[in-house]
């Protein structure tokens, strides 16, 4: 599924023709909509097993895993976008997002698509000043007929943790 | 600096400090202990020397006069009184900070008050003039850095170039001690010869005009590549607000290291040793057609190695008591004298070991306790005279192993409490009416104090309002699974124990569950278990309470907090875990008991740690997570 890397220095074929620089993203859906997010920001995708729900946690949260002995938050992706509910399937995927060195959380999201290099120049970085809707979202990337929505990782687990 | 040579600097700094910290103390009771005053003197040149070493020039200029001043005691020419005492201490005090900012990554600092490093001179030269040799070349120090304009640091970085240069002038200067064109005007001690081998006490004074020079040779050197390089500026701002973050995040994370003695290295590796046998005699047993009783053997086998691999390590965790009760000898007498009372502080129990964790977490808690006893407990000499008591007061700090638990007790011979002024206070306060405050007894009394917003003292001193009442260290012990007891007399003294467990790591706890969650409660609280009976409750005002032998005990269904929506009306063989919490005794309805369980404690995940009513989560022998309720926080919650 990985798509191919653009090589390095060449000129891509964007409309301004100048050579680009790609962001290596992961992509996954959540609803009907395609986001994405950076892979070194990524630790790893797990398969959705057990996960323990933790009464009085506010409602983004799932509950925890146990990811090799570490307690993982795993955080509803569908919640943090204001998206209706779904139970989870076989396509359910966690995503773990490392936040530091020492902590990471778990996105729950509904599939994940692929890792694909974005150029730089695709992507529209969202306005600063607009508030509410652009929480958590970077940017905008319109790429091969996809829109990709880029996830602000660093803001969205800032305000809330 | 060179990073590898500071860590080890740094460990040896932080420990003779500690050492240091309570020597100063020891010896201003015993001012003629000549062994002591030795030590103290060694304690201070060896963090000179690193210093020297490292180039930390503010601390090379402290330490060499607080070495001053203890060669000019050791030589009787100044007494130890309490006067000198303060001037070292809180010298000693600014050495304490600048190796903990160094430890917490800072690397420039600001020149020594000037007033401390004169009053220090003072102490040496005020006795006598001629046997300053060794400090005449010291004291050209504070005019050359002084003189420095603000903002150049004599310890920020410097080139290669400048550094050549710097090595070239300080061989020069070396090589011709006398050349008079020299601004800072060194001196070699006279009758030394600049080409033979030099004593301990020469290498050291050179280092320190070593020092000197980088810090005078920055003056011209920085000043005009301020504006070209534009280097040395904008560095200053980006460093002051990086500052608060770096303490902050390293205060976090707390003492990275720790001595182990090696004997307890080779007794882990002996027991992985072991583990490593036991998992190839399991991996055999996998293979071949094993027996049931071969099978249940290696697995007996395993238990005994991990739980002495477990003990082994814990062991490496642990930690002399000492770490805390160190700076007792100074706290007390810093307070004592600013309060002008008398104070005897005895130790006792120093070498018991505890969790690292827990030091660390005791140490504040214990602070404001003793501080306590010292505000409040002790009398004034003269009232103590008065009421028939010798003039100086005692406090003792103890500590001993009891099971799995360690006892810390601090005990003074001061006024003590009486229960009954507060009983009155309490109902002044409102904290209760008339008839439950005459209800309590002595010592439900004495817990009073530790209520949020119960405050002793008449008026707030500024030695009591440190943001710490009662209640926190309270809550700080709660938090530890410890707990309080308090136990006093009028007119012969106060008495408070705490008792924590030994260890932070590892909790032993009761298993509960409703369906297949499980939570684990900290088996410390934990009194009696029992079957849920509807025909032993009652409903008293609305809450549900429990008769146990002729008590009512408040009823809580665990089920409706933690699970609401699946809430199950047939209680039959649900059980009632009756646990204390705090001084209170209340009854907790689960669904299953499964057991006791040691579990290691894991923190729970980003965005579950504010929520209140657990400790952390577990994971549990069959691989699923357990929840660790913290019953004071669950109670706290739902209340």
């Amino acid at each position: 599924m990985m798509s191919q890397i653009l090589p390095r220095g060449t000129v891509d074929n964007d409309e301004e023709g100048f050579s680009s620089v790609t962001v290596r993203c992961v992509l996954f859906q959540l609803d009907s909509e395609v986001y994405g997010i950076n892979v070194k920001k990524i630790r790893e995708v797990l398969r959705v097993g057990q996960i323990r729900e933790v009464p009085g946690a506010s409602n983004h949260v799932i509950g925890v895993i146990n990811v090799r002995g570490v307690i993982v938050t795993v955080v509803d992706g569908r919640g943090m976008y204001h998206l209706p509910a779904k139970q989870t399937d076989d396509d359910s995927r966690i995503v773990i997002i490392e936040i530091d060195d020492d902590t990471s959380v778990g996105l729950m999201v509904d599939r994940v698509i692929e890792v694909k290099d974005i150029p730089e120049s695709c992507v529209d970085l969202m306005a600063e000043n607009r508030e509410g809707r652009s929480a958590y979202i970077q940017g905008v990337a319109h790429y091969q007929d996809n829109v990709i929505v880029l996830v602000d990782t660093d803001v969205m687990f800032s305000v809330v943790r | 600096m060179d990073e590898e040579i500071l860590q080890d600097f740094l460990v040896e700094a932080t420990e003779l400090l500690d050492q240091l910290n309570e020597q100063l103390v020891d010896l201003e009771n015993s001012p003629d202990d000549s062994n002591l005053l030795n030590t103290i003197f060694r304690g201070f040149h060896t963090v000179k020397g690193g210093a020297g070493f490292l180039g930390v020039s503010s601390l090379v200029q402290v330490c060499h006069r607080a070495e001053n001043v203890f060669d000019k005691i050791r030589n009787q020419e100044v007494a130890y009184d309490a006067d000198v005492a303060d001037v070292i201490l809180r010298a000693f005090d600014q050495i304490s900070r600048i190796i903990g900012e160094l430890s917490d990554g800072v690397r420039e600092f600001d020149d020594i008050d000037p007033v401390l490093l004169d009053e220090l001179d003072a102490i040496v030269k005020g006795e006598v003039q001629e046997a300053a040799q060794t400090s005449s070349a010291i004291t050209v120090i504070p005019e050359v850095s002084l003189s420095l304009p603000d903002g150049v640091d004599p310890d920020g970085e410097i080139s290669d170039d400048e550094f050549e240069a710097l090595l070239n002038q300080r061989d020069q200067l070396l090589g011709e001690p006398s050349q008079p064109a020299n601004e800072p005007k060194l001196q070699l001690p006279e009758g030394v010869d600049p080409d033979g081998e030099i004593s301990d006490d020469e290498f050291e004074a050179l280092l320190s005009q070593r020092d000197l020079l980088l810090g005078a040779e920055h003056k011209p050197q920085d000043l005009p590549q301020a504006s070209p390089a534009v280097k040395p500026k904008p560095k200053a701002p980006i460093k002051k607000s990086a500052e608060p973050s770096v303490p902050a995040a390293s205060k976090a994370a707390g003492e990275s290291t720790v001595r182990v003695d090696t004997r307890h290295l080779d007794a882990i590796m002996n027991l992985v040793g072991e583990l490593v046998l036991v998992r190839n005699r399991l991996l055999t047993l996998r293979s071949a057609e094993a027996s049931l009783e071969d099978i249940s053997n290696a697995v007996g086998n395993l238990d005994h190695v991990t739980t002495d691999l477990q003990a082994s390590v814990m062991k490496t965790r642990m930690q002399p008591v000492k770490k805390v009760f160190g700076r007792f000898p100074r706290v007390v007498r810093d307070l004592a004298r600013k309060l002008g009372k008398d104070i005897d502080l005895e130790l006792v129990g120093e070498e018991t070991d505890l969790d690292k964790g827990l030091v660390e977490a005791l140490a504040d808690p214990l602070v404001h306790l003793v501080r306590n006893s010292v505000d409040h407990g002790i009398e004034m000499p003269d009232v103590r005279e008065d009421a028939g008591k010798s003039k100086t007061g005692r406090i003792v700090l103890a500590a001993e192993q009891e099971g799995d638990h360690i006892l810390l007790s601090i005990t003074d011979d001061g006024k003590g409490m009486d229960p009954d002024m507060l009983r009155r206070k309490a109902v002044e306060k409102g904290m209760m009416d008339e008839a439950s405050a005459n209800q309590l007894d002595d010592k439900q009394a004495f817990m009073l104090i530790m209520s949020a917003g119960f405050s002793l003292a008449k008026q707030v001193s500024d030695l009591s309002g440190r943001g710490v009442g009662m209640d926190v260290v309270k809550n700080m012990i709660t938090k530890l699974n410890g707990s309080i007891d308090i136990d006093s007399a009028v007119g012969e003294g106060t008495r408070i124990k705490i008792r924590v467990p030994l260890t932070l790591a590892i909790l032993p706890t009761l298993m509960v569950s409703f369906g297949h969650d499980s939570y684990a409660i900290p088996l410390t609280s934990v009194q009696e278990i029992f079957d849920y009976d509807a025909n032993k409750t009652n409903t008293i005002d609305g809450q549900t309470m429990v008769r146990l032998r002729k008590k009512s005990l408040p009823l809580f269904f665990l089920a409706e907090w933690l699970r609401p929506g699946h809430f199950d009306d047939q209680r039959k063989g649900d059980k009632i875990v009756i646990v204390s919490i705090g001084n209170q005794r209340v009854g907790l309805v689960v669904e299953q008991v499964n057991g006791q369980e040691e579990v290691v404690i894991k923190p729970l995940g980003v965005m579950l740690q504010n929520i209140k009513g657990y400790a952390g989560a577990t994971i549990t022998g069959n691989g699923n997570i357990a929840l660790i309720l913290d019953l004071p926080g669950l109670i706290e919650r739902f209340k």
